[in-house]
């Protein structure tokens, strides 16, 4: 069994063929594979400063859609 | 433990090279050495199907090309067209007639057709869901975030389907607890295919019956050319421009795009396994599903228009009421066809909505998510789905629960979760470390943010129009 068990998909390339695996493998796209995406996954992204306050824009926002959420339930509630 | 087959790194910008692109060395070396799922298995098959029919000439091939490749765009399109968006459309057939919110519709179509035109060439481009890219590119906290945001909206969303599932068969006298089963039956009998693209075409099957609103319409007998004029002029407006019209408006606008079209679309496109080149297909596939959507939205305002006309007050009809009131109108089978057009919007409105959450939580848990996957592989992917579907159906069924309210609940979270979503697609799609060549045109771009701009603005505004009622009159409106 391969490493990717842990993700609960289990390998099944023992009980194929080696014209199968080649099949399989020559079909997909290489980072279309599951075990090629669960070991490469995207890097975090660095942000700019632009990004960075739009970023903290979003955090506050997220506040205030809270609060909206929360308010509504409250009235909604009484 | 074997050794695990170590793909090639990306070439920079676009996340992978074409399968034909690899040498007859790499797959020597792969030898003994590879693991393969199920999910890949599957997966590759279809994959066969496309390349083999890719690589024949002539109309046939294009033909099945373009059928092997559809599927994501149109789910998502005639998903979208779910219990409370037709009966919005039915409302304002009724209240308003033909006439200005005619070409309105097919303006909204377009703009969806722009959003989710992104969402195709990320999918596409790294073989990887909306929330996956969210988690891997601006952290975990945003990538829960936008799982949990996600999850909540779809949960209530998925309350207000099971209404209209519930109400247009309670129109054939089916009592509530049987036709909420039966829709989680149907729903639960899709998955037992464990097959990606089995279930696409049995709910792709399921969602052309949005259509039965046209021949709704045609018992209506509309006035074809009081239609032509009114998408030609955008007129007559009845009433002219007061609060109750702005705000109609912007609740359309706001329920153009919602999350969980974002992230199903791109979800769905990396599970059937598109690539760079079907991207074209994709586009097309997406621009079929929004044609046929708004055929759907304005055969539903054409069919209650004669409402308008005799002056019935309808701003308060279910899918039942709305049956029953026409029925003098188009007949006893246009009515039954009316209330089952509420049924399929609502139950395939709740297959799609309730897997957008199963991809998201596979995604940012990173667990396995796919609908190739057998049950014993795939359990917390099927779990969330069918929990998230069966809670959103339980608490239809608890007498006295205040379903107006959870309604108006879906609506603020709705509108108040997109500016995030939004912000996310269109940094996303600009990214060139993932996006490479396929970062939008600078003129794509000016449209995208013009469009993100307008429903993140009419979102924000029909919100706070919900929160303080009289707030828009203090801007004007009558």
């Amino acid at each position: 069994m391969g490493k990717f068990d842990s993700a609960g998909e289990p390998d099944v390339s023992g009980a194929m063929s080696r014209d199968e695996v080649a099949s399989v493998i020559t079909a997909l796209e290489p980072d279309q594979l599951i075990a090629a995406k669960e070991k490469h996954h995207l890097p975090r992204r660095r942000l700019t400063r632009t990004e960075i306050v739009l970023f903290w824009g979003l955090r506050i926002y997220l506040m205030f859609m809270v609060g909206v959420v929360v308010y509504q339930i409250w009235t909604g509630a009484r | 433990m074997k050794e695990q087959y170590t793909a090639p790194e990306p070439r920079s910008g676009i996340a992978s090279r074409a399968a034909s692109d690899r040498t007859a060395g790499d797959l020597a070396a792969l030898g003994s050495a590879v693991v393969i799922t199920h999910e890949d298995i599957d997966r590759a098959h279809d994959r066969e199907q496309v390349s083999a029919t890719r690589a024949r000439r002539g109309f046939r091939p294009r033909l099945r090309l373009f059928w092997l490749l559809i599927g994501p765009g149109i789910l998502v399109m005639l998903g979208e067209n779910d219990g409370p968006s037709m009966l919005s459309y039915a409302a304002t057939g009724a209240r308003f007639g033909v006439g200005f919110f005619l070409p309105f519709v097919v303006l909204t179509f377009l703009m969806a057709c722009v959003v989710q035109e992104m969402t195709v060439r990320l999918g596409a481009a790294t073989h990887r869901g909306h929330a996956e890219l969210i988690f891997d590119r601006f952290g975990p906290f945003w990538g829960w975030f936008s799982m949990v945001d996600l999850m909540v909206g779809n949960f209530l969303t998925l309350v207000t389907e099971f209404i209209a599932i519930r109400a247009g068969l309670g129109f054939f006298g089916v009592r509530p607890a049987v036709a909420v089963l039966s829709a989680l039956l149907v729903l639960s009998v899709a998955l037992m295919t464990h097959r990606y693209w089995t279930w696409e075409r049995i709910i792709l099957g399921a969602a052309i019956f949005n259509l039965v609103f046209v021949p709704v319409a045609l018992l209506a007998h509309p006035n074809w050319g009081a239609v032509g004029r009114a998408l030609v002029t955008w007129s007559p407006l009845p009433g002219g421009v007061t609060q109750e019209t702005v705000l109609i408006l912007l609740a359309n606008i706001g329920a153009t795009v919602t999350p969980w079209m974002l992230f199903f679309q791109q979800s769905a496109i990396a599970d059937k396994g598109l690539t760079i080149r079907d991207i074209r297909m994709g586009r097309l596939d997406t621009a079929l599903g929004a044609a046929l959507a708004t055929v759907a939205a304005l055969a539903t305002m054409l069919a209650t228009a004669p409402l308008f006309l005799r002056h019935m007050t309808a701003a308060n009809f279910e899918a039942a009421e709305f049956a029953q009131a026409l029925q003098p109108l188009i007949g006893h089978w246009g009515a039954a066809l009316f209330a089952l057009g509420m049924f399929e919007a609502g139950m395939v409105a709740a297959i799609t909505i309730s897997t957008s959450s199963a991809y998201a939580f596979g995604e940012v848990a990173r667990r396995p998510h796919s609908l190739n996957l057998p049950f014993r592989e795939g359990k917390s992917f099927y779990l969330v789905l069918l929990v998230e579907a069966v809670a959103a159906a339980g608490l239809v069924l608890i007498p006295g629960i205040p379903l107006v309210y959870i309604v108006l609940l879906v609506n603020v979270i709705a509108v108040l979760a997109m500016p995030p979503a939004l912000l996310f697609l269109y940094m996303l799609v600009n990214d060139r470390e993932i996006m490479g060549e396929l970062v939008s045109p600078m003129w794509a771009n000016a449209l995208a943010l013009a469009v993100v701009i307008i429903l993140v603005g009419a979102g924000l505004l029909f919100g706070v129009s919900v929160i303080a009622p009289n707030a828009l009159a203090m801007l004007g409106g009558r």
